[in-house]
């Protein structure tokens, strides 16, 4: 397993590699422009109907009256319960993190003031990363205001309002929800393209044969031909931030160190995946179906342009199968909702061990296949 | 004179096959060393193994006195190696290609003056800043010489390095080859030129795997298996070569016949003079006469003795 850690000669091919993508920045651009085009394609096509958003209740009220409003939101298709939380901190945190889209706070002496015909309200926190949801539930929220409890009947007509906020997104912008998605896909489409089609470039070419009869080790050829992919990606990465920022108006709200590091980890996963393609195809035209294979089920259930917890349950489950899920849900959590290591450390964790098997087991089968 | 190569029953087996089978060889220094044989009788894996590209499945072989296995690393850093085709980068200069292969080997401070040397050797210095992809067939070989030359290598392996190029560039590159000889280098040269193999100071021809013949161009040519005891060769010159040749395949006596452009090349039993061949041919006798066994003749008896062989066996 020596060859694994011979880095000879990377240097050398990473002065090749480089001068090689210099000498096409055509096919570079457009590499990198298509996807985003088709982004911004479908980011103002798509649209979804909105149903079964997950939602959290912080019930502080033990009454009838709040027990026959939760069986109203329960019974709705615009919003599942999926959580009962115990304070008012882990309802927001229940948002930040992810896992739900949609939070109640039923009052203190709800039930009383419902009876007592003082008109309570009930706060709402919806999550506003994706602005068609948001949309949605902020219309269905305030509705729930207006619907009779059932199963609960005082002499007069019961009368109690909704009042949602809209976090992170207040204005409900679109953008905020597709442009994290598309950095996503970016950094993964292009690092597994590239990669693939340069490794198994050499192979096509017949220039593999002549590489290896050089001293260049085998972790030297393969870091070689790595690196000069971290760069472009690195550049593509701070491309896409800079559009979003300036041209689509996102703020991020977290921290954009831990934002970079994470998506350096990302990169494991994607350079992993295209070392892997580069070993099993034998030709350019493979390996670009190949990475096509990878790539279409990717766009479509990681969350990158539909929202997740609209899909039904098999395409959600489908959906952890796939790295990119996981970056998805990490972009939208520190770019959106402000979110850090402590409200995402289980997508973190999961991508992480993604990408260190992933790249792992490739690199051995590249060494195994430079034999 | 101390030998670059010496290869004793090196042995690659694929699966059920043997590839390469029990080859013994040795080549001398300073030599232009042909290796010849049809297309996957086993030459480049030959090569890729004394490349130390490829594990042998037994046997040993040394290459510069380097064990290719225990001491592949410095067999690659010993020798120089041209593949098959252009291997190079059609998408770098000249100069890029170079620079690559110069830091490939990390040959560092002395790397400027090695490619310059190399770029003097191979005379493609008015291509310097040339894309690989732009040039001629022949020039694309002389970069890869270049570039399998930039570390100074006592030996170099070269793939089929004239297959596809014009006879002008063809004539050209071997030419390098020799002055190139003449200051020290080996090389190990694969070809299905039969010209080139003329030219080369020793040669081995193989056959699925087996090592048919060794030695130098002439001692091949008088191999007992070329000319067979009791036999002689003529050389019959005609214009209706088919013709000519389907009749003389049913002459009583003809042991092999092979058509050579517009000559038949036949061995008969020596008792046939070539007056009594012309007469069975109904030719006139001043177009058969007899002939040494080229090369190609050589080869082709051999084979076809080979395959007897194993037909009787």
């Amino acid at each position: 397993m020596n060859a694994l850690l011979d880095f000879r000669g990377a240097g050398a091919v990473i002065y090749k590699e480089l001068r090689q993508i210099m000498r096409s920045p055509f096919t570079l651009a457009l590499a990198i422009g298509v996807p985003m085009v088709q982004m911004l394609l479908l980011g103002y096509a798509i649209n979804t109907t909105v149903e079964h958003v997950p939602a959290a209740v912080f019930r502080e009220d033990r009454g009838p009256a709040a027990q026959a409003f939760i069986d109203g939101l329960t019974g709705s298709r615009t919003f599942d319960v999926v959580e009962y939380v115990g304070d008012r901190n882990a309802l927001r945190s229940a948002i930040v993190s992810g896992r739900v889209r949609v939070a109640f706070d039923i009052p203190p002496n709800f039930t009383a003031d419902v009876v007592a015909g003082r008109n309570p309200a009930i706060g709402s926190l919806i999550d506003g990363s994706d602005s068609a949801i948001a949309q949605v539930a902020y219309g269905s929220a305030i509705a729930l205001g207006g619907i009779p409890l059932r199963n609960f009947t005082t002499g007069a007509i019961p009368q109690f309002e909704v009042r949602p906020i809209v976090m992170f997104n207040p204005s409900m912008r679109s953008a905020n929800f597709f442009v994290p998605g598309l950095i996503g896909l970016v950094m993964q489409n292009i690092t597994i393209m590239l990669t693939a089609l340069a490794i198994v470039g050499e192979r096509e070419r017949g220039t593999l044969d002549q590489l290896l009869v050089t001293p260049i080790g085998t972790a030297g050829l393969m870091f070689g031909k790595l690196i000069p992919y971290v760069l472009v990606a690195g550049v593509q990465f701070c491309a896409v931030l800079l559009v979003m920022r300036f041209i689509f108006q996102v703020p991020i709200a977290g921290n954009l160190a831990l934002l970079t590091a994470v998506s350096l980890a990302f990169l494991l996963v994607s350079l992993g995946l295209g070392l892997f393609i580069s070993t099993v195809a034998q030709t350019q035209i493979q390996a670009q179906l190949m990475a096509i294979f990878i790539l279409l089920p990717s766009v479509l259930v990681s969350g990158a342009v539909f929202e997740r917890s609209l899909m039904p349950e098999p395409m959600q489950l489908f959906g952890y199968v796939i790295p990119l899920t996981y970056y998805i849900e990490i972009l939208r959590g520190i770019i959106v909702r402000g979110a850090g290591i402590a409200e995402l450390w289980r997508s973190m964790v999961a991508m992480l061990a993604y990408g260190v098997i992933t790249f792992v087991l490739a690199s051995i089968r590249f060494v195994r296949s430079t034999r | 004179m101390s030998d670059a190569i010496a290869i004793d029953a090196l042995t690659k087996i694929y699966g059920e096959r043997a590839v390469v089978d029990a080859i013994s060889l040795s080549v001398p220094s300073s030599s232009v060393f042909g290796f010849l044989g049809p297309n996957g009788s086993g030459k480049t894996t030959t090569i890729k193994m004394l490349c130390g590209l490829v594990h042998p499945s037994a046997g040993r072989a040394t290459v510069n006195g380097y064990d290719v296995v225990t001491q592949s690393d410095l067999v690659r850093r010993s020798i120089g190696y041209m593949a098959q085709g252009f291997a190079l980068y059609g998408d770098l200069t000249v100069d890029e290609n170079l620079e690559f292969y110069t830091r490939a080997y990390g040959l560092g401070a002395r790397g400027r003056e090695r490619k310059d040397a190399v770029i003097e050797t191979v005379g493609i210095g008015r291509y310097r800043h040339y894309l690989g992809a732009q040039l001629s067939g022949g020039w694309q070989r002389r970069l890869a010489l270049a570039a399998a030359l930039i570390h100074d290598p006592p030996l170099v392996f070269l793939d089929e390095p004239t297959a596809g190029i014009d006879p002008v560039a063809r004539r050209d590159l071997w030419d390098l080859l020799f002055r190139l000889t003449a200051q020290g280098k080996t090389f190990f040269v694969t070809t299905h030129y039969m010209d080139e193999a003329e030219r080369c100071s020793s040669l081995a021809y193989i056959y699925e795997g087996r090592l048919l013949a060794k030695g130098s161009p002439e001692e091949i040519r008088e191999l007992q298996e070329v000319t067979p005891r009791g036999s002689v060769r003529y050389t019959i010159a005609t214009d209706e070569v088919m013709d000519v040749f389907r009749r003389v395949r049913s002459i009583e006596g003809i042991r092999d016949a092979t058509i050579f452009g517009r000559d038949i090349h036949v061995v008969v039993d020596a008792s046939m003079t070539a007056l009594a061949l012309a007469g069975a041919l109904r030719l006139d006798p001043s177009r058969v006469s007899p002939v040494e066994p080229s090369l190609e003749d050589a080869f082709v008896m051999l084979t076809r003795s080979r395959l007897q062989d194993e037909r009787a066996s």
